[in-house]
């Protein structure tokens, strides 16, 4: 789009769109490896049991759409919340076409346009890197004699379904990221009002409806336990309550965040960089809710997941206690069974780890004035460092602590409804400390690197910059 | 002799600041020496790009000088690295800005405050007096806990202003201070700072091209194409003016 409605420079739309494109490439590919391993496995399962290839077909293609539709989902969120933090720096840029007579609906519609562009080049070169990971993977495995040598269809016109997927996927996400548009107003190009609080509408609707499903989940999650203590059928009610409960805190994110953010901002104590930084993670809360919002689903996914497996491997290894060799073998296939599922549900976290990164840096972008004329004030580059590194620390430490802790809590729920049958008894959530211990790690890593390219261009912030009106 | 037996508060000798190279270079300020006195209102007036900004840049220690040398009081600030400079800037130097003077996200007392925050000091008892009785003659009182974006703009530079007397810095700088404002406001603004100077013995050296904004001052520097053309004692508006209509003409 280089009409007159994306002035901007090639450099910085570039830098716009690298979340965009990054998660879209990522999102894409996986749906392809995903889709690919699914044929695979079950054109070589065909070659072993003649007659079951369809059923594992059947199952694959179910576990597989699921953890796809994850991804994708963790993605929408994360590129609508990109093109709300980019439609905040163009805001000027649009006020100035209102005020020479654009439609605001033309305008975001370009802004769409944008993100379905920048969706489809994404989700093509996503194509074409799971095309690659799948062909070398498949030479690989009959080469070193894991795969059996047949004939693999690697180019199955399906694989053209998650490109076209995540290309509309991206398309829609832009056009709800870019609501902010339609309440530009022109005075905006005018006025020297420089930072206009965009508060949003009231959303009761939504606030009301989000509480009614944790509310109402939480209430089948409960009877899903209680009945889970005679019926094994109990997992099937605390599952739709746990889908209920989690989709309504996804909804009312930006009631539940803020909080959650505010909080783990007081830990930083009362310094100025500390204070500063936990102000700015609450600045837009609307826009760190989503920013943050696809983390807690990809670290809540993974925790529940190891949760339940933990408990259920505890339960079989204490059954099977005086079977040794029995026990060793259920193990390692429990084992192995998690550690595939983990990295298939990992892969949401990873998607929305990439846009908490851009996130940041772009609203780093967006503050330069800010930063100039807080190192005009006596703001050393240490201070401003430390600032952005506890903004950081505090988005994630927020979200991977939230999604720990819900994690836990379905999994122990899951683990409960599903196995309490067994010994009729509320049982504690068995914890996989190792995974727990990895995903702290994550975070703490995760932290230190969305920090970097930010905090380095923050301390290049000329104050003089500051003073300069445009 | 040094600058406080001077008279003077801040200084630049030689002064030059190029930008760019070679033909396409800018001298945005040449061979420019001045000495702004200890407790005046000194004004710097000039057409739109005569060096103004950037005089008010190299002086404050925001920007190096291409050559010369500069001294706030009598610490000599030209080979100050950046922390040193810094620091120099949150205790002995306070701004006032065109615009965007304020943290979006502090409140109004937390603005004003920032300065000792940043210092990782409380104020005095002698010190927050001060401060509270700034507050009260700049009529934030009942204003304390907004948000800069609930200002209006005259209100947004009067909490710039508390913010910059505050520390009671060696030096005040105002870049067009009143560049953004209505005019009835603008003169408001302009009244405070000239109080400010007059009954705190406050240096305050003010960029403007506004004749009105600087017949408020004790004295008015002007400035043309990077060097200081003239240097008067308190004038009137229209005096002002001629002064700069000459200037244009002589272009
Ligand atoms: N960052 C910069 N890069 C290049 N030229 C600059 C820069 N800043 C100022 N100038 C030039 O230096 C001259 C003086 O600018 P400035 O000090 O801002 O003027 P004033 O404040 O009097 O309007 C102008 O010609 C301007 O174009
Ligand atoms: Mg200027």
């Amino acid at each position: 789009m280089a009409g007159p409605l994306s002035a901007h420079n090639f450099s910085a739309q570039a830098r716009d769109h690298a979340s965009t494109l990054t998660v879209a490439a990522l999102s894409s590919a996986f749906g392809v490896v995903l889709l690919q391993a699914t044929g695979i496995i079950a054109t070589s399962v065909e070659s072993d049991v003649v007659g079951e290839s369809d059923s594992v077909r059947l199952a694959l293609s179910i576990v597989t759409t699921v953890f796809t539709v994850i991804a994708f989902y963790v993605g929408a969120i994360v590129t609508a919340n990109t093109f709300s933090t980019i439609i905040a720096g163009r805001v000027r840029q649009i006020a100035l076409l209102r005020l020479i007579g654009a439609q605001a609906r033309t305008v975001r519609r370009a802004v769409a346009t944008e993100g379905l562009l920048v969706g489809a080049l994404g989700a093509v070169l996503g194509l074409a890197v799971g095309m690659g990971i799948t062909v070398a993977t498949v030479a690989l495995g009959i080469r070193s004699g894991w795969l059996p040598a047949l004939e693999y269809t690697l180019l199955d016109p399906i694989v053209a379904v998650p490109v076209v997927v995540v290309a509309l996927v991206t398309w829609a996400a832009a056009w709800v990221g870019s609501r902010r548009v339609v309440t530009v107003s022109p005075m905006e190009a005018v006025g020297a009002a420089a930072e206009t609080r965009n508060v949003g509408g009231r959303r009761t609707a939504r606030t009301v409806f989000s509480l009614l499903l944790v509310l109402g989940g939480l209430a089948l999650l409960a009877l899903g336990v209680i009945v889970g203590l005679s019926f094994v059928g109990g997992l099937l009610i605390a599952f739709c309550g746990g889908l209920a409960s989690f989709t309504g805190i996804i909804l009312g994110a930006h009631l539940v965040m803020p909080p959650v953010l505010r909080l783990v901002g007081r830990l930083f104590g009362s310094a100025p960089t500390a204070r500063l930084a936990a102000e700015n993670a609450v600045r837009f809360p609307e826009r760190s809710s989503r920013a943050t919002i696809g983390l807690v689903i990809g670290v809540t996914l993974v925790v529940m997941f190891a949760v339940t497996m933990e408990s259920y491997r505890a339960m079989v290894l204490e059954s099977f206690a005086d079977r040794p060799e029995l026990a060793a073998a259920i193990d390692q296939s429990v084992t192995l069974t998690t550690s595939i599922f983990l990295g298939l549900v990992g892969f949401s976290a990873v998607i929305a780890a990439v846009g908490m990164v851009n996130n940041l840096s772009l609203s780093v972008l967006q503050r330069t004035r800010e930063l100039g004329l807080l190192r005009a004030l006596g703001f050393t580059g240490r201070q401003v460092r430390g600032m952005i590194l506890a903004e950081s620390a505090q988005m994630s430490i927020a979200a991977v602590g939230l999604g720990l802790v819900l994690g836990v809590f379905y999994g122990w729920a899951g683990a409960q409804s599903l196995l309490g049958s067994i010994n009729h008894e509320l049982m504690a959530p068995a914890l996989p400390w190792p995974l727990i211990a990895a995903t702290l790690a994550g975070g703490a890593v995760l932290a230190l690197v969305a920090s970097i390219a930010p905090a380095r261009r923050a301390t290049t912030v000329s104050p003089v910059l500051a003073l300069s009106v445009d | 002799m040094n600058t406080t037996e001077l008279g003077l508060i801040a200084r630049v000798a030689h002064v030059s600041k190029r930008y760019g190279e070679g033909s396409g270079a800018v001298a945005a300020l040449d061979d420019v020496s001045i000495g702004i006195r200890r407790g005046e209102f000194t004004a710097i007036m000039g057409p739109s790009g005569s060096g103004k900004s950037t005089l008010m840049h190299v002086m404050a220690g925001l920007d190096n000088a291409t050559g010369g040398q500069v001294w706030l009081g009598d610490t000599e600030i030209t080979e100050l690295g950046d922390s040193a400079l810094t620091v120099l800037r949150r205790r002995r130097v306070g701004f006032v800005f065109q615009s965007f003077n304020l943290v979006p996200t502090l409140d109004v007392r937390g603005n004003i405050m920032l300065p000792f925050e940043l210092d990782g000091r409380r104020p005095s008892a002698k010190e927050q007096e001060w401060v509270d009785h700034l507050i009260a003659s700049l009529g934030l009182l009942n204003r304390l806990t907004h948000r800069p974006h609930e200002l209006s703009g005259g209100q947004q530079q009067r909490v710039a202003i508390a913010r910059a007397l505050g520390t009671r810095p060696d030096l005040v700088f105002a870049d067009e201070p009143t560049g953004a404002l209505d005019s009835r406001t603008g003169r408001e603004v302009l009244a405070l700072l000239a109080t400010a100077s007059r009954e705190y013995a406050q240096s305050i050296a003010m960029v403007t091209h506004d004749p009105i904004a600087a017949s408020h001052a004790d004295r008015i520097l002007f400035l043309a194409d990077g060097r200081v053309v003239d240097d008067r004692p308190r004038s009137s508006a229209e005096e002002i003016s001629r002064i700069m209509l000459s200037m244009e003409s002589a272009l």
